[in-house]
């Protein structure tokens, strides 16, 4: 046994690794078999848990059927894999020990008291643990957090707590992994190991079907005078959050961003287009000290906002148009748009999709429930969308990072079970047509009751972590639901969207991804997390106020630039995150620029890519930059790399090329004004870079338009390509 | 591998077939010549793998029949066998229909499964099954355009990085119904060109200079994005700064512009006369052609969608007028792949989603007969990577209505391709989420291919 001595005050519990398990009780297979063959990875979903198992021998993922288990093990394959009369020759034992060829190798030392224990109960007979035998009620991991220096280690311990009040050290059966382990590892017998940067990271220990978790922060080695903290600026609650965050981390925040930097950003970010070169020209010359809050206010109320966010949540919503109809489609996109045309708070907004009822043809929100149908995609989908929460695992098995099981899933399916539907099918060609919503019969032959898969047994609707609800006939059960979900007390459902309002603004979610939410998937800050949802729910979920106060903050307003402490941090926002431009911010920056709009296919002419209203409106570029397509199930998610296609796409596409060089576009009529080549080239600066060129550049620029050959046309057309086919115009700065 | 190294004395022909990677500097081809000659030496559970470098897949969207094209029954009665004859073929004892001519007399260079068979009868579904190797999750309709699993090129792309900037995988003229990445990612879907390489003037689109710029200023244009491109890069890794990424693509799409011979593989006006004649002088032909030229460049996967299959109605007038340029096209194709020997490791495949009824009927509106959907038997065309030619895998029973020999499955398909192509259908893929998925639900390639 080796104790390590450290810094940390937090540790209470001193590790102890190394020791037998369960000294003297012979084992069973529940309590002492199961977690060996999870612990091994023999149950894993790469291994034998896999559907169809491997080579034969199938387990289920994780343990979570015992008695199917027990079966194959002891039963299957003419009971071959057990030989009681000498357990040493088992199959079991000699495939794990690697004694006989095993495809996933040797797992087991003979040496290891895990060998033993399964040698023991093979030799005992096999037994079943007692079903009135101690249930498992909790593990504990000491310790629960750690201040670590660079490659410091730090082993933990992991303990069982029994329903008898025993307890037991499984730290050699549980499992441990790291939430990012760049920043801390942990190996397969739970030791920490602190990497070379600053960070956090969660190290995560399981054992049966509990898990527990041990925060480590690892700081910059450097500690910085807390008067630098005091003098920085607080423009609201974010900005306190923020810094006293990165005073842990002993990390300073970058310089504030530029006037033209935060110009061009907060129109990004806020409405989805560039500003012009008259507006850029007017905010650099205006000496308001409160002209960037300023800003921030006017372009929330103008027009474009209510297109560039409906677009956003036309990702998560957009129904596959070759299910729902062209009609359907086409009501559920104008229903979203006019959602945040109105600034309808957010809880309205989920609502009335929650508990739409009525006609395709006339609630656009209805195509929801044309679009997905089954009480188990409901499920899946409405969990994550709006409360963060992946219940998709539960559906067949117990969640392996979470608490949620089975019961869960078909609980909350069970508020789907009424859904009545009315109308044309999904089945082309009828898909074109009309259907109804509404409150169906309690039973029925289509909207009978949500079943449990194994039980059989007909779920009553059940909030997570609620109790189920016995509702009256009359009583919708989607009423209910949209109650629960958006009630102040609900733990999710403010905390998700203010973290996916966060991640647009800021480069990054609070929580990565931004809609899975859990214990084992913490916070970056976990405080300005619950500060956001507050201020928030405070406000009458209003979207708008929540990004005005974003927008507003210091934060928000920092350079990307990174100083020498803060280059490594990804996730504290002590510097701005730089972001590619989505697919269609990005193509209406071009026409935008170039004085050539874009023509789409269902859309009348001069139609910008932000009001598309399906995919099904073909566009080369908008694909290549990762527009996602709702016919691929699941939606394929929008993409923000970059790829050799894009690069391709802006240098060389055909349409590109016209935009540029149109007898009727920007760079014809500016080589034909009166206006001087160096007035044309500011022009140019101003249109994709929303800045005033630096003087080198403009000289630069002034050589080319003084080329022999060049004419102003070519000069201007060549500067205009260049500037689009570069960083600076493809990234949010 | 000298001829790797003393460039001067390689014909234009040779630089073709050595394809883009060994241009740019060895790289991954050369690797993946020196992988596959030193395959025999080592017998290992992946010997047999790795056959092919690329795959041509002719997608002939809307089921075609097997009737009239594979698998005639001279001897069902007129109401099954329809208006064509059959034709003997080189294989004795193997009969093609009528129209078939080219690719009868080339069947010791190719083999036909005549035996997949499974339980889709629409469009939408039939085509995501034969595209992904998966059935689709939830009933579709014949009009969905649906991906509930990646398709083989998107996994094809997925698995073999492609070279040097050039796109892994391409379909021509558009995207086929499941042709999509699905949770693999928008990186992998494929790359689209549209367009008639038939007609003059045709251009693969964006990996060469758009139509009325030279090269000369594309140059010049490029020396001034370097000059106006003062973006600050943090070129501290740990940053992750997303714009030392565009850098590297951008580069890639430099190489590839200013390689010659790479520009020249896209280039299908360069092909001889005789050559570009042999194809066939219409859309499908030369696409075909193409497709070879994308071979030659290293291009792993190209699928050329050709639709108008779905013959519920004038059925035989329609192939009548069609067939003998499609035979004669992918018999083309089959020889010039063979003649320049990269028949042993470029698959032609060549299917749609379903065969199609053996009864002729004539649809309600219509005066002109055809035949429908037909799940319980299908042809496919199956070429190269060491595919045995003349091999015909199962058969159906007297009047085409089912398979009844060596019946297989989509899943059996699926496997072989990926197999030849050196990618093991039983591995597991993982979801953005983190769940396990099978690359093929039953990974059992067809062994009288292999």
């Amino acid at each position: 046994m080796r104790l390590i001595l450290c810094i940390c005050v937090l540790l209470s519990a001193l590790p102890n690794t190394g020791h037998a398990a369960n000294p003297g009780r012979s084992p069973t297979f529940e309590r002492d078999i199961q977690p060996i063959l999870t612990r091994y990875g023999c149950n894993a979903g790469a291994c034998h848990g896999k559907a169809r198992g491997q080579n034969g021998f199938a387990l289920s993922l994780l343990a979570y059927d015992h008695d199917f288990d027990y079966h194959a093990i002891t039963t299957e394959a003419r009971g071959r894999r057990i030989f009681p009369a000498n357990p040493r020759f088992s199959l079991l034992l000699r495939k794990a020990t690697g004694q006989v060829p095993h495809g996933g190798g040797k797992k087991l030392d003979p040496q290891s008291p895990e060998y033993r224990s399964l040698e023991q109960w093979i030799a005992a007979g096999t037994p079943r643990t007692p079903a009135d035998a101690p249930k498992l009620e909790k593990i504990t991991v000491s310790p629960t957090q750690r201040l670590m220096k660079f490659s410091e280690t730090q082993p933990l311990k992991v303990t069982a707590f029994y329903s008898d009040g025993t307890q037991e050290d499984v730290t050699r059966l549980a499992q441990f992994s790291s939430s990012e382990s760049v920043y801390a590892r942990v190996s397969p017998e739970g030791v920490i190991t602190a990497g070379p940067i600053p960070g956090e990271a969660a190290i995560m220990a399981r054992f049966a079907e509990k898990f527990a978790i041990c925060n480590v922060l690892i700081p910059r080695p450097h500690p910085v005078d807390a008067a630098v903290y005091e003098k920085l600026p607080r423009h609201n609650f974010i900005d306190e959050l923020i810094w006293k965050k990165l005073q842990q981390l002993n990390i300073t925040p970058s310089e504030r961003s530029t006037d033209a930097q935060f110009h061009r950003r907060a129109y990004l970010d806020i409405i989805g287009r560039l500003p012009t070169p008259a507006e850029t020209r007017r905010f650099l010359a205006n000496a308001d000290p409160h002209k960037r809050a300023r800003l921030i206010d006017a372009l929330l109320e103008r027009p474009e906002y209510a297109d560039f966010w409906a677009n956003k949540w036309a990702d998560l919503l957009r129904p596959n148009p070759y299910h729902v109809g062209m009609k359907a489609t086409y009501n559920f996109d104008q229903w979203i748009r006019r959602s945040f045309r109105e600034n309808k708070p957010y809880d309205q907004f989920v609502r009335d999709i929650l508990t739409a009822n009525g006609s395709t043809w006339t609630n656009g929100a209805t195509v929801f429930y044309r679009n997905r149908r089954e009480p188990d995609e409901l499920t899946t989908l409405v969990s994550q969308l709006f409360l963060g929460v992946r219940l998709d695992c539960a559906k067949c098995h117990h969640h392996p990072f979470e608490v949620w099981g089975q019961d869960d899933f078909y609980g909350f399916a069970a508020f789907f079970g009424r859904i009545g539907r009315k109308g044309a099918g999904i089945s082309a060609p009828i898909s074109g047509g009309e259907e109804a919503v509404y409150l169906g019969p309690p039973t029925g032959r289509r909207a009978g009751p949500v079943k449990h898969p194994v039980t059989g047994e007909a779920m009553m609707p059940t909030p997570l972590l609620g109790q189920p609800l016995d509702l009256p006939p009359d009583q919708d059960p989607r009423e209910v639901l949209a109650d629960w979900i958006t009630a102040p007390d609900n733990p999710y459902f403010a905390k998700v969207i203010v973290n996916r309002i966060w991640a647009d603004l800021m480069g990054r979610g609070i929580v990565e991804p931004v809609d899975d939410l859990r214990a084992t998937n913490p916070p970056s800050n976990p405080e300005l997390l619950e500060a956001l949802a507050h201020h928030f729910r405070d406000n009458r979920y209003d979207l708008k106020k929540l990004i005005r106060t974003l927008a507003t903050s210091y934060a928000y307003q920092l350079s990307t630039t990174p100083n020498e402490s803060n280059a490594a941090d990804l996730r504290n926002y002590s510097r701005h995150y730089r972001q590619r431009l989505r697919a269609e911010v990005l193509l209406d920056m071009v026409c935008d620029i170039t004085g050539i709009p874009e023509r789409f296919e269902a859309m009348p002419p001069g139609s910008r890519a932000m009001e598309l209203w399906t995919v099904r409106s073909q566009s080369i570029f908008l694909d290549s930059f990762g527009r996602p397509d709702p016919n691929q199930d699941p939606p394929c998610e929008r993409t923000s790399e970059t790829t050799v296609v894009q690069a391709l796409h802006l240098m060389n596409s055909p349409a590109l090329h016209r935009k540029v060089t149109a007898d009727d576009g920007r760079c014809a009529r500016l080589a034909t004004s009166s206006q001087t080549p160096a007035e044309i080239i500011e022009e140019l600066y101003l249109l994709a870079y929303c800045r005033y060129p630096t003087d080198s550049e403009r000289t630069n620029a002034l050589k080319r338009f003084a080329k022999p050959g060049a004419s102003r046309r070519s000069a201007t057309e060549d500067l205009l390509w260049a500037l689009i086919n570069t960083p600076e115009f493809i990234f949010n700065d | 591998m000298g001829f790797y190294t003393n460039c001067n004395g390689v014909t234009r022909r040779d630089t073709l077939q050595l394809g883009l990677g060994a241009i740019l500097g060895g790289g991954l081809m050369t690797a993946l010549r020196v992988r596959a000659l030193a395959k025999p030496d080592k017998p290992d559970a992946n010997a047999l793998a790795a056959q092919a470098k690329s795959c041509i897949l002719i997608w002939m969207d809307g089921g075609p029949t097997h009737f009239e094209t594979f698998d005639p029954k001279p001897e069902a009665p007129e109401e099954y066998r329809g208006e064509f004859q059959a034709i003997p073929t080189a294989v004795p004892g193997v009969l093609f229909s009528e129209h078939m001519v080219q690719l009868a007399k080339n069947l010791k260079k190719y083999a036909l499964i005549r035996s997949i068979r499974h339980d889709q009868g629409n469009h939408g579904a039939g085509n995501h099954y034969m595209m992904t190797g998966a059935p689709p999750r939830i009933p579709v309709g014949c009009g969905a355009f649906v991906s509930f699993h990646p398709s083989l090129g998107s996994v094809v792309a997925h698995e073999k990085p492609p070279q040097k900037g050039l796109p892994a995988y391409f379909s021509m003229p558009s995207m086929s119904r499941s042709g999509g990445p699905n949770f693999l990612g928008a990186k992998y879907a494929p790359f689209v060109v549209g367009g008639d390489p038939n007609s003059p003037g045709f251009k693969v689109r964006d990996v060469v200079l758009p139509e009325g710029l030279t090269g000369e200023r594309f140059d010049d244009r490029s020396r001034i994005r370097n000059e106006v491109d003062n973006l600050q890069r943090f070129l501290d890794k740990a940053a992750g700064d997303p714009a030392l990424a565009l850098d590297e693509h951008y580069k890639q799409a430099y190489d590839l512009i200013h390689s010659k011979e790479a520009q020249a593989a896209f280039d299908i006006a360069r092909e001889p006369a005789k050559v570009r004649d042999a194809y066939g002088r219409n859309s499908f032909g030369q696409r075909l052609l193409l497709a070879r030229r994308l071979v030659e460049a290293g291009v792993p996967f190209i699928t050329v969608y050709d639709g108008g299959w779905d013959h519920h109605a004038d059925l035989f007038g329609a192939l009548s007028k069609r067939l003998p340029a499609w035979d004669h096209s992918v018999a083309a194709l089959i020889n010039d792949l063979d003649d320049r020997g990269l028949l042993k490791e470029t698959l032609v495949i060549a299917l749609g989603e379903f065969g199609r009824t053996p009864k002729i009927s004539t649809l309600p509106g219509h005066t002109k007969p055809g035949r429908d959907h037909w799940s319980n038997a299908m042809s496919v065309l199956f070429a190269g990577g060491g595919t045995p030619g003349g091999t015909v895998v199962g058969a159906t029973d007297r009047k085409g209505f089912s398979a009844i020999e060596r019946v297989l499955s989509p899943e059996n398909f699926v496997s072989t391709v990926y197999t030849k192509l050196g990618i093991d259908p039983g591995k597991i893929l993982y979801t953005p989420n983190g769940r396990p998925t099978h690359l093929v639900s039953d990974p059992t390639p067809i062994q009288e291919l292999m």
